[in-house]
Protein backbone atom coordinates (compact mmCIF):
# COMPACT_ATOMS: atom_id res chain seq x y z
CA UNK A 1 0.00 0.00 0.00
CA UNK A 2 2.47 2.50 0.98
CA UNK A 3 4.62 3.91 -1.94
CA UNK A 4 8.59 5.07 -1.10
CA UNK A 5 8.85 9.24 -0.94
CA UNK A 6 10.69 10.93 -3.92
CA UNK A 7 13.28 13.07 -3.44
CA UNK A 8 14.27 15.83 -5.62
CA UNK A 9 17.61 17.15 -4.29
CA UNK A 10 16.98 20.30 -6.38
CA UNK A 11 20.76 21.85 -6.21
CA UNK A 12 21.30 24.94 -7.61
CA UNK A 13 17.76 25.44 -9.27
CA UNK A 14 17.72 28.82 -8.14
CA UNK A 15 20.87 29.90 -8.96
CA UNK A 16 20.07 28.80 -12.59
CA UNK A 17 17.49 31.11 -12.76
CA UNK A 18 19.50 33.47 -12.07
CA UNK A 19 21.58 32.51 -14.70
CA UNK A 20 18.61 32.80 -16.82
CA UNK A 21 17.80 36.33 -15.82
CA UNK A 22 21.33 37.67 -16.59
CA UNK A 23 21.16 36.86 -20.16
CA UNK A 24 23.48 38.47 -22.34
CA UNK A 25 21.32 40.72 -24.72
CA UNK A 26 22.80 41.49 -28.16
CA UNK A 27 23.11 44.45 -29.83
CA UNK A 28 21.15 45.77 -32.78
CA UNK A 29 21.19 46.38 -36.23
CA UNK A 30 22.89 43.65 -38.13
CA UNK A 31 26.07 43.57 -39.78
CA UNK A 32 25.98 44.70 -43.21
CA UNK A 33 23.18 46.82 -43.24
CA UNK A 34 22.92 49.85 -44.93
CA UNK A 35 22.29 53.27 -43.29
CA UNK A 36 20.97 56.27 -45.70
CA UNK A 37 20.30 59.17 -45.31
CA UNK A 38 18.62 61.58 -47.56
CA UNK A 39 16.88 65.33 -46.38
CA UNK A 40 14.77 67.46 -48.55
CA UNK A 41 14.76 70.98 -49.11
CA UNK A 42 11.93 73.43 -50.19
CA UNK A 43 12.03 77.14 -51.16
CA UNK A 44 11.62 80.23 -52.92
CA UNK A 45 13.34 82.55 -55.24
CA UNK A 46 10.77 85.11 -56.50
CA UNK A 47 7.33 83.85 -56.78
CA UNK A 48 9.00 80.57 -58.18
CA UNK A 49 8.80 77.61 -55.29
CA UNK A 50 11.13 74.58 -55.68
CA UNK A 51 11.89 71.61 -54.02
CA UNK A 52 15.36 69.15 -54.32
CA UNK A 53 16.69 66.23 -52.78
CA UNK A 54 20.13 65.93 -51.38
CA UNK A 55 22.59 63.12 -52.44
CA UNK A 56 22.54 60.10 -50.16
CA UNK A 57 24.64 59.38 -47.69
CA UNK A 58 25.11 55.72 -46.81
CA UNK A 59 27.03 53.91 -43.94
CA UNK A 60 27.50 50.13 -43.78
CA UNK A 61 26.97 48.77 -40.18
CA UNK A 62 30.20 46.94 -39.09
CA UNK A 63 30.18 43.35 -37.18
CA UNK A 64 30.57 43.17 -33.91
CA UNK A 65 32.57 40.46 -32.18
CA UNK A 66 31.40 39.66 -28.81
CA UNK A 67 30.58 36.53 -26.92
CA UNK A 68 29.18 35.68 -23.74
CA UNK A 69 29.16 32.03 -21.84
CA UNK A 70 27.57 31.55 -19.18
CA UNK A 71 27.39 28.92 -16.39
CA UNK A 72 24.10 27.06 -16.59
CA UNK A 73 24.95 24.35 -13.50
CA UNK A 74 26.82 26.22 -10.82
CA UNK A 75 27.82 23.63 -8.82
CA UNK A 76 27.91 19.92 -9.53
CA UNK A 77 27.69 17.51 -7.03
CA UNK A 78 29.52 14.76 -7.17
CA UNK A 79 31.61 11.61 -5.40
CA UNK A 80 34.78 10.71 -6.12
CA UNK A 81 36.10 8.53 -8.63
CA UNK A 82 33.24 9.34 -11.28
CA UNK A 83 33.80 9.26 -13.96
CA UNK A 84 31.91 11.54 -17.08
CA UNK A 85 30.40 14.21 -15.07
CA UNK A 86 29.02 17.15 -16.41
CA UNK A 87 29.04 20.79 -16.85
CA UNK A 88 26.47 22.68 -18.87
CA UNK A 89 27.31 25.85 -20.26
CA UNK A 90 25.72 28.45 -22.93
CA UNK A 91 27.38 30.30 -25.62
CA UNK A 92 26.10 33.27 -26.99
CA UNK A 93 26.96 35.44 -29.57
CA UNK A 94 26.15 38.72 -28.47
CA UNK A 95 27.52 40.47 -31.77
CA UNK A 96 25.55 41.51 -34.42
CA UNK A 97 26.14 39.14 -37.06
CA UNK A 98 26.70 35.55 -37.84
CA UNK A 99 30.45 34.17 -36.23
CA UNK A 100 32.17 31.10 -35.86
CA UNK A 101 33.90 30.21 -32.17
CA UNK A 102 36.24 28.28 -31.10
CA UNK A 103 35.97 26.53 -28.05
CA UNK A 104 38.34 25.31 -25.03
CA UNK A 105 37.98 23.82 -22.03
CA UNK A 106 40.90 23.60 -19.02
CA UNK A 107 40.74 21.96 -15.58
CA UNK A 108 43.90 23.10 -14.74
CA UNK A 109 43.29 26.36 -12.43
CA UNK A 110 44.02 27.67 -9.24
CA UNK A 111 41.52 28.49 -5.98
CA UNK A 112 40.58 25.31 -6.33
CA UNK A 113 41.31 21.56 -3.97
CA UNK A 114 41.65 19.25 -6.91
CA UNK A 115 42.06 19.06 -10.50
CA UNK A 116 39.40 17.10 -12.24
CA UNK A 117 40.37 15.20 -15.09
CA UNK A 118 38.90 16.30 -19.00
CA UNK A 119 37.16 13.21 -20.33
CA UNK A 120 38.10 12.62 -23.89
CA UNK A 121 35.96 14.15 -25.83
CA UNK A 122 35.83 16.95 -23.17
CA UNK A 123 33.50 18.72 -24.77
CA UNK A 124 30.23 18.00 -26.47
CA UNK A 125 27.36 19.87 -27.61
CA UNK A 126 23.55 19.20 -25.96
CA UNK A 127 22.52 18.19 -29.59
CA UNK A 128 19.65 16.50 -28.21
CA UNK A 129 19.12 19.91 -26.11
CA UNK A 130 18.03 17.39 -23.00
CA UNK A 131 20.75 19.69 -20.82
CA UNK A 132 22.97 16.03 -20.40
CA UNK A 133 24.94 14.03 -21.66
CA UNK A 134 23.38 11.32 -24.00
CA UNK A 135 24.01 9.19 -26.79
CA UNK A 136 22.79 11.53 -29.19
CA UNK A 137 25.44 14.42 -28.19
CA UNK A 138 28.13 15.36 -30.55
CA UNK A 139 31.78 15.74 -29.33
CA UNK A 140 33.22 19.08 -30.48
CA UNK A 141 36.37 18.75 -32.42
CA UNK A 142 38.01 21.74 -32.67
CA UNK A 143 38.56 24.09 -36.68
CA UNK A 144 36.19 21.00 -37.31
CA UNK A 145 32.87 21.65 -36.34
CA UNK A 146 32.96 25.01 -34.44
CA UNK A 147 30.00 26.55 -33.65
CA UNK A 148 28.23 28.99 -36.17
CA UNK A 149 26.04 31.25 -34.41
CA UNK A 150 23.72 34.20 -35.60
CA UNK A 151 23.64 37.15 -34.18
CA UNK A 152 21.72 36.68 -30.61
CA UNK A 153 21.76 32.44 -30.78
CA UNK A 154 23.25 30.20 -28.41
CA UNK A 155 24.34 26.74 -28.34
CA UNK A 156 24.08 24.72 -25.44
CA UNK A 157 27.94 22.87 -24.66
CA UNK A 158 28.49 20.29 -21.87
CA UNK A 159 32.31 19.99 -20.61
CA UNK A 160 33.17 16.58 -19.53
CA UNK A 161 35.33 15.78 -16.29
CA UNK A 162 36.36 12.51 -14.42
CA UNK A 163 36.62 13.40 -10.34
CA UNK A 164 39.92 11.74 -8.91
CA UNK A 165 39.70 9.08 -7.03
CA UNK A 166 41.78 11.08 -4.11
CA UNK A 167 39.04 13.63 -4.00
CA UNK A 168 37.55 14.11 -0.55
CA UNK A 169 34.21 15.46 1.12
CA UNK A 170 34.00 19.48 0.57
CA UNK A 171 36.79 19.54 -2.20
CA UNK A 172 36.08 21.74 -5.20
CA UNK A 173 37.57 21.07 -8.57
CA UNK A 174 37.05 23.79 -11.13
CA UNK A 175 36.68 23.63 -15.07
CA UNK A 176 36.57 26.49 -17.55
CA UNK A 177 34.89 26.80 -20.92
CA UNK A 178 35.96 29.84 -23.15
CA UNK A 179 34.70 30.66 -26.55
CA UNK A 180 36.89 32.63 -29.04
CA UNK A 181 35.25 34.79 -32.16
CA UNK A 182 37.34 33.15 -35.32
CA UNK A 183 37.76 36.16 -37.00
CA UNK A 184 39.81 37.76 -34.17
CA UNK A 185 39.39 38.75 -30.50
CA UNK A 186 41.89 41.20 -28.25
CA UNK A 187 40.92 44.74 -26.74
CA UNK A 188 37.78 46.42 -27.98
CA UNK A 189 37.69 48.76 -30.90
CA UNK A 190 40.34 46.32 -32.43
CA UNK A 191 39.34 46.04 -36.25
CA UNK A 192 39.42 43.75 -38.89
CA UNK A 193 38.87 44.87 -42.09
CA UNK A 194 36.78 43.46 -44.53
CA UNK A 195 36.53 40.27 -42.64
CA UNK A 196 32.91 40.80 -40.64
CA UNK A 197 30.21 39.37 -42.71
CA UNK A 198 29.23 40.54 -46.03
CA UNK A 199 32.17 42.12 -46.57
CA UNK A 200 32.27 44.60 -43.70
CA UNK A 201 34.79 45.60 -40.92
CA UNK A 202 34.63 43.31 -38.20
CA UNK A 203 35.21 45.56 -34.89
CA UNK A 204 35.96 43.52 -31.46
CA UNK A 205 33.05 44.56 -28.95
CA UNK A 206 33.36 45.17 -25.41
CA UNK A 207 33.63 40.88 -24.34
CA UNK A 208 36.66 41.45 -26.52
CA UNK A 209 35.42 38.50 -28.83
CA UNK A 210 35.47 36.08 -26.61
CA UNK A 211 33.88 34.69 -23.35
CA UNK A 212 34.42 32.52 -20.70
CA UNK A 213 32.59 30.64 -17.55
CA UNK A 214 34.26 28.67 -14.77
CA UNK A 215 32.18 25.79 -13.18
CA UNK A 216 32.94 23.81 -10.30
CA UNK A 217 32.33 20.28 -9.05
CA UNK A 218 31.75 19.96 -5.23
CA UNK A 219 32.75 16.56 -3.58
CA UNK A 220 30.07 15.40 -1.32
CA UNK A 221 28.73 11.84 -0.08
CA UNK A 222 25.76 13.22 1.53
CA UNK A 223 22.59 10.45 2.05
CA UNK A 224 19.45 11.13 2.05
CA UNK A 225 17.54 8.45 3.64
CA UNK A 226 13.52 8.05 4.40
CA UNK A 227 11.55 5.73 7.00
CA UNK A 228 7.98 5.75 6.29
CA UNK A 229 5.56 3.93 8.72
CA UNK A 230 1.80 3.92 8.79
CA UNK A 231 -0.57 3.13 11.04
CA UNK A 232 -4.71 2.21 10.15
CA UNK A 233 -7.75 3.67 12.16
CA UNK A 234 -11.08 2.35 11.58
CA UNK A 235 -14.35 4.18 12.25
CA UNK A 236 -15.46 0.96 14.40
CA UNK A 237 -12.31 1.57 16.73
CA UNK A 238 -10.39 -1.29 14.66
CA UNK A 239 -7.51 -1.32 13.03
CA UNK A 240 -8.93 -2.82 9.36
CA UNK A 241 -8.09 -0.97 6.17
CA UNK A 242 -11.89 -0.99 5.07
CA UNK A 243 -13.50 1.54 3.10
CA UNK A 244 -14.15 5.14 5.57
CA UNK A 245 -10.72 3.63 7.60
CA UNK A 246 -7.80 5.81 7.73
CA UNK A 247 -4.29 6.13 7.23
CA UNK A 248 -1.97 7.93 9.51
CA UNK A 249 1.52 8.41 7.89
CA UNK A 250 4.98 8.78 9.22
CA UNK A 251 7.92 9.94 6.90
CA UNK A 252 10.89 10.30 9.01
CA UNK A 253 13.72 12.25 6.54
CA UNK A 254 17.74 11.74 7.62
CA UNK A 255 20.90 12.62 6.23
CA UNK A 256 24.00 10.95 6.46
CA UNK A 257 28.00 12.13 5.57
CA UNK A 258 29.42 14.86 4.49
CA UNK A 259 28.38 17.99 2.53
CA UNK A 260 24.52 19.41 2.13
CA UNK A 261 21.88 17.98 0.50
CA UNK A 262 20.81 21.40 -1.43
CA UNK A 263 17.45 22.34 -1.63
CA UNK A 264 15.90 18.89 -0.22
CA UNK A 265 12.33 18.45 -1.65
CA UNK A 266 10.26 15.29 -0.03
CA UNK A 267 7.42 14.12 -2.71
CA UNK A 268 4.97 11.78 -1.42
CA UNK A 269 2.03 10.61 -3.95
CA UNK A 270 -1.48 9.95 -2.28
CA UNK A 271 -1.94 6.20 -2.72
CA UNK A 272 -4.68 4.76 -5.52
CA UNK A 273 -7.84 4.33 -3.80
CA UNK A 274 -7.56 7.09 -1.00
CA UNK A 275 -8.13 10.44 -0.85
CA UNK A 276 -6.08 13.07 1.37
CA UNK A 277 -7.51 14.71 4.63
CA UNK A 278 -7.63 17.94 4.20
CA UNK A 279 -4.95 20.02 6.85
CA UNK A 280 -3.16 16.62 8.13
CA UNK A 281 0.25 17.29 6.72
CA UNK A 282 2.71 18.38 9.42
CA UNK A 283 6.44 18.69 9.85
CA UNK A 284 8.08 18.21 13.10
CA UNK A 285 4.56 18.33 14.39
CA UNK A 286 3.98 21.69 12.64
CA UNK A 287 0.68 21.90 11.07
CA UNK A 288 1.13 23.23 7.51
CA UNK A 289 -1.09 24.84 5.40
CA UNK A 290 -2.54 22.84 1.91
CA UNK A 291 -1.91 25.81 0.24
CA UNK A 292 1.27 26.31 -1.58
CA UNK A 293 2.47 29.23 0.33
CA UNK A 294 4.91 30.79 2.26
CA UNK A 295 5.27 27.30 4.31
CA UNK A 296 7.08 24.46 4.01
CA UNK A 297 4.54 22.26 2.56
CA UNK A 298 1.53 22.00 0.05
CA UNK A 299 -1.02 19.61 -1.07
CA UNK A 300 -2.31 19.58 -4.52
CA UNK A 301 -3.94 17.67 -7.52
CA UNK A 302 -1.97 18.54 -10.33
CA UNK A 303 -1.08 16.33 -12.21
CA UNK A 304 -1.49 14.02 -9.86
CA UNK A 305 -2.62 13.98 -5.88
CA UNK A 306 0.56 14.58 -4.22
CA UNK A 307 1.76 16.14 -0.79
CA UNK A 308 5.28 17.96 -0.82
CA UNK A 309 7.18 19.49 2.11
CA UNK A 310 10.62 21.83 1.06
CA UNK A 311 13.16 20.39 3.62
CA UNK A 312 15.66 23.46 2.42
CA UNK A 313 19.24 22.35 2.96
CA UNK A 314 20.11 19.35 4.96
CA UNK A 315 23.18 18.11 6.51
CA UNK A 316 23.28 15.49 9.03
CA UNK A 317 23.89 18.21 11.51
CA UNK A 318 19.86 18.66 11.01
CA UNK A 319 18.67 15.31 12.36
CA UNK A 320 15.74 13.20 11.58
CA UNK A 321 12.85 15.69 9.98
CA UNK A 322 9.27 14.13 10.60
CA UNK A 323 6.29 14.24 8.30
CA UNK A 324 3.19 13.52 8.83
CA UNK A 325 -0.35 13.37 6.82
CA UNK A 326 -3.35 11.13 6.39
CA UNK A 327 -5.32 9.64 4.08
CA UNK A 328 -8.57 7.82 3.94
CA UNK A 329 -9.93 5.17 2.26
CA UNK A 330 -12.23 4.99 -0.59
CA UNK B 1 26.13 52.16 -90.56
CA UNK B 2 22.65 54.29 -91.87
CA UNK B 3 20.81 52.54 -89.38
CA UNK B 4 23.15 53.14 -86.77
CA UNK B 5 22.98 56.35 -87.20
CA UNK B 6 19.48 56.96 -87.02
CA UNK B 7 19.93 55.07 -83.35
CA UNK B 8 22.20 57.41 -82.12
CA UNK B 9 20.82 60.64 -83.10
CA UNK B 10 17.41 59.11 -81.71
CA UNK B 11 19.44 58.78 -78.32
CA UNK B 12 20.03 61.88 -77.90
CA UNK B 13 17.10 63.66 -78.53
CA UNK B 14 15.90 61.22 -75.65
CA UNK B 15 18.61 62.31 -73.43
CA UNK B 16 17.22 66.18 -73.71
CA UNK B 17 14.13 65.36 -73.34
CA UNK B 18 14.74 63.86 -69.92
CA UNK B 19 17.26 66.67 -69.21
CA UNK B 20 14.46 69.50 -70.30
CA UNK B 21 12.43 70.08 -67.03
CA UNK B 22 15.49 70.26 -64.73
CA UNK B 23 16.86 73.11 -66.67
CA UNK B 24 13.21 74.75 -66.34
CA UNK B 25 13.41 75.02 -62.59
CA UNK B 26 14.79 77.09 -60.40
CA UNK B 27 17.78 74.87 -59.17
CA UNK B 28 19.02 77.18 -56.85
CA UNK B 29 19.46 75.48 -53.71
CA UNK B 30 21.95 72.83 -53.50
CA UNK B 31 21.27 69.75 -50.63
CA UNK B 32 24.69 67.80 -49.27
CA UNK B 33 24.02 65.43 -46.41
CA UNK B 34 27.63 64.17 -44.56
CA UNK B 35 27.44 61.26 -42.03
CA UNK B 36 30.57 61.92 -39.51
CA UNK B 37 31.72 60.09 -36.81
CA UNK B 38 33.69 61.63 -33.17
CA UNK B 39 36.88 59.98 -32.92
CA UNK B 40 39.43 60.75 -30.13
CA UNK B 41 42.87 60.99 -31.42
CA UNK B 42 46.17 62.18 -29.36
CA UNK B 43 47.90 65.14 -30.77
CA UNK B 44 51.37 66.20 -31.17
CA UNK B 45 50.99 67.59 -27.89
CA UNK B 46 49.86 64.44 -26.47
CA UNK B 47 46.81 65.45 -25.69
CA UNK B 48 43.58 63.84 -26.38
CA UNK B 49 41.34 65.57 -28.63
CA UNK B 50 38.04 64.31 -30.44
CA UNK B 51 37.89 65.02 -34.36
CA UNK B 52 35.08 64.43 -36.48
CA UNK B 53 36.13 61.19 -39.55
CA UNK B 54 33.38 60.85 -41.96
CA UNK B 55 31.24 57.66 -41.16
CA UNK B 56 31.85 56.23 -44.14
CA UNK B 57 35.65 55.72 -43.31
CA UNK B 58 35.18 54.54 -40.00
CA UNK B 59 33.07 51.46 -38.09
CA UNK B 60 29.70 52.27 -37.64
CA UNK B 61 28.96 49.45 -35.33
CA UNK B 62 25.62 49.75 -32.81
CA UNK B 63 25.78 52.63 -30.31
CA UNK B 64 28.06 54.53 -32.75
CA UNK B 65 27.05 58.20 -32.59
CA UNK B 66 26.70 59.74 -36.36
CA UNK B 67 26.62 63.61 -36.47
CA UNK B 68 24.56 64.17 -39.55
CA UNK B 69 25.00 67.77 -41.50
CA UNK B 70 22.64 68.84 -44.28
CA UNK B 71 23.98 71.61 -45.73
CA UNK B 72 21.58 74.10 -48.00
CA UNK B 73 23.97 76.03 -50.65
CA UNK B 74 22.17 78.85 -52.36
CA UNK B 75 23.63 78.91 -56.27
CA UNK B 76 21.88 81.26 -57.90
CA UNK B 77 22.75 85.02 -58.33
CA UNK B 78 19.36 85.60 -56.16
CA UNK B 79 18.42 84.94 -52.49
CA UNK B 80 16.08 82.37 -51.78
CA UNK B 81 13.61 82.63 -49.28
CA UNK B 82 11.52 80.26 -47.17
CA UNK B 83 14.05 77.75 -47.34
CA UNK B 84 12.84 74.47 -45.48
CA UNK B 85 15.02 71.22 -44.85
CA UNK B 86 13.27 68.14 -43.93
CA UNK B 87 15.84 64.88 -42.52
CA UNK B 88 14.20 61.94 -41.73
CA UNK B 89 16.24 59.99 -38.87
CA UNK B 90 17.64 57.68 -41.03
CA UNK B 91 16.14 53.66 -39.95
CA UNK B 92 17.99 51.97 -37.50
CA UNK B 93 18.97 55.17 -35.90
CA UNK B 94 17.49 56.94 -32.92
CA UNK B 95 17.69 60.77 -32.72
CA UNK B 96 20.34 62.06 -29.75
CA UNK B 97 17.68 63.99 -27.27
CA UNK B 98 19.09 67.46 -27.22
CA UNK B 99 21.52 67.29 -29.92
CA UNK B 100 19.38 69.02 -33.00
CA UNK B 101 20.81 72.33 -34.15
CA UNK B 102 20.26 75.07 -36.79
CA UNK B 103 21.22 77.93 -36.25
CA UNK B 104 18.43 80.96 -37.75
CA UNK B 105 16.18 77.79 -38.07
CA UNK B 106 13.06 77.18 -36.28
CA UNK B 107 13.42 73.80 -35.56
CA UNK B 108 10.09 71.14 -35.89
CA UNK B 109 9.71 67.08 -35.44
CA UNK B 110 7.52 64.70 -36.23
CA UNK B 111 6.36 61.23 -35.69
CA UNK B 112 4.57 60.49 -38.48
CA UNK B 113 6.05 62.60 -41.04
CA UNK B 114 2.63 64.77 -41.58
CA UNK B 115 2.25 66.48 -38.40
CA UNK B 116 5.37 68.91 -37.31
CA UNK B 117 5.77 70.79 -33.78
CA UNK B 118 8.34 72.10 -31.74
CA UNK B 119 9.85 69.84 -29.13
CA UNK B 120 8.01 68.92 -26.56
CA UNK B 121 4.31 69.99 -28.12
CA UNK B 122 4.58 66.63 -30.05
CA UNK B 123 2.00 63.84 -29.12
CA UNK B 124 1.83 60.24 -29.31
CA UNK B 125 -1.25 57.88 -28.84
CA UNK B 126 -0.02 54.91 -26.68
CA UNK B 127 -2.49 52.06 -25.83
CA UNK B 128 -5.18 54.57 -26.57
CA UNK B 129 -4.07 57.15 -23.79
CA UNK B 130 -2.18 60.64 -25.27
CA UNK B 131 1.19 61.52 -24.24
CA UNK B 132 4.02 63.60 -25.39
CA UNK B 133 5.99 61.97 -27.91
CA UNK B 134 9.62 61.15 -26.25
CA UNK B 135 12.98 62.17 -28.53
CA UNK B 136 13.81 58.98 -29.47
CA UNK B 137 10.24 58.61 -31.31
CA UNK B 138 11.44 61.84 -33.99
CA UNK B 139 11.50 60.45 -37.10
CA UNK B 140 11.56 63.50 -38.72
CA UNK B 141 13.86 66.74 -37.95
CA UNK B 142 12.70 70.20 -40.07
CA UNK B 143 14.28 73.82 -40.01
CA UNK B 144 12.90 76.35 -41.05
CA UNK B 145 15.53 79.36 -41.99
CA UNK B 146 13.56 82.26 -40.90
CA UNK B 147 15.77 84.95 -43.28
CA UNK B 148 16.55 84.17 -46.64
CA UNK B 149 19.83 82.34 -47.53
CA UNK B 150 21.88 85.10 -49.74
CA UNK B 151 23.31 84.32 -53.34
CA UNK B 152 26.48 82.08 -52.79
CA UNK B 153 26.20 81.99 -49.16
CA UNK B 154 24.67 78.53 -46.83
CA UNK B 155 22.86 77.64 -43.97
CA UNK B 156 22.92 74.35 -42.25
CA UNK B 157 21.48 71.91 -40.13
CA UNK B 158 22.76 69.05 -37.59
CA UNK B 159 21.76 66.56 -36.12
CA UNK B 160 23.01 63.33 -33.81
CA UNK B 161 21.57 59.61 -33.94
CA UNK B 162 23.20 56.43 -32.58
CA UNK B 163 22.60 53.07 -34.20
CA UNK B 164 20.39 50.72 -32.78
Amino acid sequence: MSRSPRFLVASGVLLLCGAWSNQARAVGVAAGTNIDNTAQVTYSVGSVSATATSNTTSVTVAEILDAVVTLQTPSVPVVPGAVQQEMVYRLTNTGNGPETFQLQMTSSLGGDEFDPTPSSPSIYFDTDGSGDLTAGDVPYVAGSNDPLLAGDAFVTVLVINDIPVGATDGNRGFSRLTATARTGSGAPGTSFAGQGANGTDAVVGTTGGDGEATGQYLVASIAVNALKSQAVVDQFGGSRPIPGARINYTIVVSATGSGAAAGTVFNDAIPANTTYVAGTLQLNSVALSDAADADAGDFSTVPAARVRVQLGNLTQASGSQTIQFAVTIN
Amino acid sequence: MIQGTVKFIAAAVIACAFHAPAFAQANCVELKTTGEVEKEVVNDKGEKTKTLVAAADTKVIPGTEVIWTVTAKNACKESSDKVVITNPVPEHMTLVPGSVFGAGADVTYSVDGKTFAPAGKLTVTDNGATRAARAEEYRQIRWEFKNPIPAGSSAFGRFRATLN
